[in-house]
């Protein structure tokens, strides 16, 4: 069966194409070449004048796992705020449900009405990925994936105070991500997990952790370069040390020369680009930071930006996450030290626009938005949902593509935050071809997703069409046809079918001898069996619904014509 | 390569306690320490199949029996749910088709824990953590073996850990009577301290506790029987400890208001957590309470129900792990269906037995720590559905 989107203003920046008009066609879920004359099209959809994009691909939202179902279990009055109306700078749709912590089918829902087909939890602890597995599996409509997190679990920490050679170091990562079915391999606050359980407060990239006496800077080297010589193609996800703290931007520029020129990718980088300037102690370093990624062509950043309203912040960082539990709003949190593995910290947040300190962070995310020239190397996270739920996209779209808007925006936040920021100074609006780049070709480019996030024969068929809007919220609220792999799911905005994503994953060889030193380990230390450590292929696909696709080889070079 | 096709001896995972030990050796006869454990392992493979009203049927008969009742009910309660993650997983797909409301038979106490999580939150710790961190171990109010009989032997006392020695272990129980205390002599003989109390003064032994801990002095010489010298002495040993954990068990604080007590129990953690470090830790778990409730949790985006049997016309109870457990008469028509060794005063309107996860069948738990989610293991053959079988045929029957 051949369905045919005619007449579409196609806009696939992995091909190049900025609003080209051009025809689509799909079957058996992916997108092919024009089929002969003589095939039968058994469907025609007239997008005259839509804007026709490939699906949206969130790189980083905490939709599953441990930390977000604690979030969950301890914020029951979220489920509260559905039609909670906000009175301050964030402005409202119907489709924005402030809603931080989603159940797992109301995760996927508005995923797929906002046309976004895949989402990323970007931080699922080994010990744990059984459970953010279960959920994602419980998530209808879109693909998942995850990125597992190492640099704190005594394992790995062992083996380089033992000065473990490199290719030990490869091994275990590798062996990490077969047995977690992830396709990336996470750092937060290197070292800092670990050094907070021996009661160390904060940790600086080159400060020891007391026991195991190595810093943070021999762990972004060690593990970047494990995931360049596996051949990963995402980059090692780097939640840098002194999240949230003034000051930190040093730590970040820092942090971009650790890994001796190997790609680093750096996530809400917002959250980690703070003087600490002015009579608060507390300024932007957005431009120090977009220039330093403007010259470090390694390094690729998602923002984390934050939006007003009510929502919680839940991070593996539980040194930082314990400091910040000053601040929760509602008064209340989970600190947790987990399995010789990590940590988590679950804090409710609300960012409130006349709070200097929100108001400015809430300026320093567009900052580094508008001042970062390549959207190849920049992703569009609020950091679901700690900046804010990942269903205010849309607004974030706004105030990226909208100069005005942005500025009215600006005109309400707290004054003294808006003598802090150079923002209103800046012209830029995105363009469609620049948004899509960020949401969809330059993110499955960064995960090595090879046939998502484009519209190239061969690609999987998730599709998304919106009708061109003025205001740009309205727009990308709600697109007037989702395809998820060939078959329609969202038609104005609203889900006409349910389907089940797949999970996408990378499994680089390795030698297996490593797990000799990894059986002792557990069967010494560690209170579970090794064997029921690993989550096995036909476990994944238990449930009758999921699938995995494994992406045994790095994208190669980019399709696309930069 | 897949990575599991070891040819290392396959290791059971014990559903019978929150702990889940996932060590035993069920292909032969079970040596564990644990009776528990063993009495799960060794349960008769009875024969059995669905009665209505104590008459044998075949399963297709008592599925129609069990639509018959449903289908008039205006409210229909899915309750009990001693079941894995499959089994629950189903349950919240038929009572999302029959609007059916869920509640587990363990909610009492598992609300007492999640009444302090909705209101302060909490600093807590994990099993591995504490066998590889804890110098100093406090249980309050409870033994831990009488529902975790092997926590000691795996978690406490293990042949190593990383970061302290067995030797350098202190274990402190307080308050709660007729304990068994002798899980916390130290393999070289070193005893624990104990200061017994009625469970009832648990709340002003804790309350002390969190003030001497606070740094407050306190004018009175003994609390609920307990020296302040005793007292002082502990909280010093606490803001000593590198990594002390404290450890309750909602189940053995059974008296009013117990969340304010576990309360008391988690600001002491967060206290300590000012200068040291330090975790709480809530042990117990059965009939896969965390696991319903979790999953609850994600699927809902809230959990579970606070109440046991909330208001109903028609009773579903499920019952995989605890045959000696009764049913609850509500007087409304109920159908059992679990553990084919229930035995029943009143024989209900349908019992369909069904195989049991993680003997039957396989399945998947969530451990009482939180955090590990671990399979359940197939050991024997057996000709009962699974619970799920049991509700899709329901579900495709409505």
């Amino acid at each position: 069966m051949i369905t045919l989107l005619k007449n579409g203003k196609v806009y696939d920046p992995a091909h190049g194409k900025n609003g080209v008009k051009q025809d689509i066609y799909i079957r058996d879920g992916h997108i092919i070449a024009k089929p002969s004359k003589t095939e039968r099209i058994h469907e025609t959809i007239d997008l005259k004048d839509k804007v026709v994009m490939a699906g949206a691909i969130d790189m980083h939202s905490h939709i599953g796992g441990g930390k977000v179902n604690i979030a969950r279990m301890m914020l029951p009055e979220y489920q509260e705020t559905l039609n909670y109306s906000e009175p301050e700078a964030h402005i409202c749709t119907p489709n924005c449900s402030h809603n931080a912590t989603p159940s797992t089918t109301d995760a996927g829902m508005r995923y797929i009405e906002m046309g976004y087909t895949a989402a990323f939890e970007p931080a699922i602890l080994p010990i744990n990925a059984r459970q953010a597995h279960l959920e994602m599996g419980d998530t209808p409509m879109i693909d998942k994936g995850g990125y597992a997190m190492l640099g704190n679990d005594d394992y790995f920490l062992r083996l380089l105070a033992g000065k473990a050679n490199q290719k030990t170091i490869n091994d275990y990562v590798a062996w990490t991500l077969h047995a977690t079915q992830t396709i990336g391999i996470k750092v937060v606050n290197p070292g800092g997990i670990s050094a907070f359980k021996f009661n160390q407060r904060r940790l600086d990239l080159d400060e020891n952790n007391t026991y195991y006496q190595v810093n943070p800077r021999q762990i972004l080297k060690s593990l970047s370069r494990a995931v360049h010589d596996l051949g990963i193609a995402k980059p090692l996800h780097v939640h840098c040390n002194n999240l949230g703290a003034a000051g930190n931007f040093q730590t970040t520029l820092d942090t971009m020369g650790a890994s001796d020129g190997i790609a680093m990718h750096l996530t809400h980088i917002q959250f980690h680009s703070y003087g600490k300037e002015g009579d608060k102690k507390f300024s932007s370093a957005a431009a120090e930071i977009s220039e330093a990624i403007n010259n470090n062509k390694h390094i690729t950043a998602d923002v984390g930006q934050i939006l007003f309203g009510q929502t919680v912040t839940a991070s593996g960082d539980n040194m930082m996450q314990h400091l910040n539990a000053n601040h929760a709003n509602p008064k209340k949190s989970v600190i947790m030290d987990i399995e010789c593995d990590g940590g988590c910290g679950v804090v409710p947040f609300k960012y409130r626009d006349e709070n200097y300190v929100n108001a400015l962070q809430w300026a320093i995310g567009l900052e580094i938005f508008l001042s970062v020239e390549d959207p190849w190397r920049v992703f569009l996270t609020t950091d679901h949902p700690n900046g804010a739920p990942f269903t205010s996209y849309p607004h974030l779209i706004r105030l990226l593509m909208d100069k005005s808007f942005r500025d009215e925006a600006f005109s309400r936040l707290n004054l003294d935050a808006q003598a802090m920021s150079n923002l209103t100074a800046i012209d830029r609006e995105y363009s469609l071809y620049e948004i899509a780049t960020m949401t969809r070709a330059g993110a499955s480019k960064l995960i090595g997703l090879n046939d998502r996030g484009h519209l190239g024969t061969g690609a999987g068929a998730d599709i998304t069409i919106y009708s061109e809007q003025a205001d740009k919220e309205a727009m990308f609220s709600k697109p007037d046809y989702v395809f998820k792999d060939g078959e329609l799911v969202v038609k104005n905005g609203e889900v006409v079918k349910v389907v089940w994503g797949k999970t996408h994953t990378t499994k680089p060889d390795y030698d297996h001898g490593v797990e000799k030193g990894l059986r002792d380990y557990f069967n010494q230390y560690h209170t579970v069996q090794l064997d029921n450590f690993k989550i096995s292929d036909d476990e994944m696909a238990a449930d009758g619904r999921n699938s995995i696709v494994t992406h045994t080889k790095p994208c190669a070079k980019p399709p696309i014509n930069r | 390569m897949a990575l599991n096709q070891t040819k290392s001896l396959v290791l059971a995972t014990c559903p019978a306690c929150g702990m889940l030990c996932d060590d035993i050796n069920a292909n032969d006869a079970p040596t564990s320490t644990c009776e528990k454990s063993i009495a799960f392992f060794t349960q008769n493979a009875v024969k059995s199949t669905p009665r209505i009203a104590g008459k044998q049927v075949n399963l297709s008969e008592a599925i129609a029996k069990v639509t018959a009742i449903l289908k008039p009910a205006k409210q229909v309660l899915l309750a009990g749910l001693s079941t894995d993650l499959a089994g629950f997983r189903s349950a919240y797909q038929l009572a999302d088709k029959t609007n059916a409301a869920l509640a587990h038979m363990n909610a009492t106490t598992t609300w007492r824990n999640l009444k302090v999580l909705q209101s302060t939150g909490w600093q807590t710790t994990t099993l591995t953590e504490v066998k590889n961190r804890a110098d100093v171990i406090v249980c309050i109010g409870t033994d831990v073996v009488k529902h975790n009989p092997r926590f000691f032997e795996r978690i406490v006392w293990p042949k190593k850990a990383m970061f302290v020695k067995n030797e350098g272990r202190d274990v402190i129980y307080l308050g709660g009577k007729g304990l068994d205390t002798s899980h916390g002599v130290s393999p070289k003989g070193k005893r624990p301290t104990v200061l017994p109390c009625d469970p009832i003064k648990l709340p002003e032994v804790t309350a002390a506790l969190h003030a001497l801990v606070a740094g407050k002095t306190l004018n009175t010489k003994q609390v609920a029987g307990i020296t302040i010298k005793d007292l002082v002495a502990i909280a010093e040993r606490l803001k000593q400890a590198k990594y002390a954990v404290l450890i309750w068990i909602a189940k053995d604080l059974d008296f009013p208001h117990a969340e304010l007590t576990i309360q008391q129990i988690t600001q002491t953690v967060v206290t300590l957590n000012e200068t040291t470090r330090a975790g709480a830790l809530a042990m117990g778990g059965s009939d896969g309470d965390t696991t319903v409730n979790y999953a609850h949790t994600w699927l809902s985006g809230l959990a579970i129900d606070q109440e046991v049997l909330p208001e109903h016309d028609a009773l579903i109870w499920v019952n995989s792990f605890s045959p000696e457990k009764t049913v609850p008469d509500t007087g409304t028509p109920t159908v059992v269906i679990g553990n084919p060794n229930m035995k029943f005063d009143n024989e209900p309107d349908v019992f369909i037995p069904i195989a049991t996860p993680g003997l039957d069948c396989a399945g998947t738990m969530i451990r009482v720590d939180s955090n590990v989610i671990l399979p359940l293991k197939q050991v024997r053959e057996t000709q009962l559905p699974t619970l799920a079988e049991v509700f899709l045929q329901v579900e495709a029957a409505l």
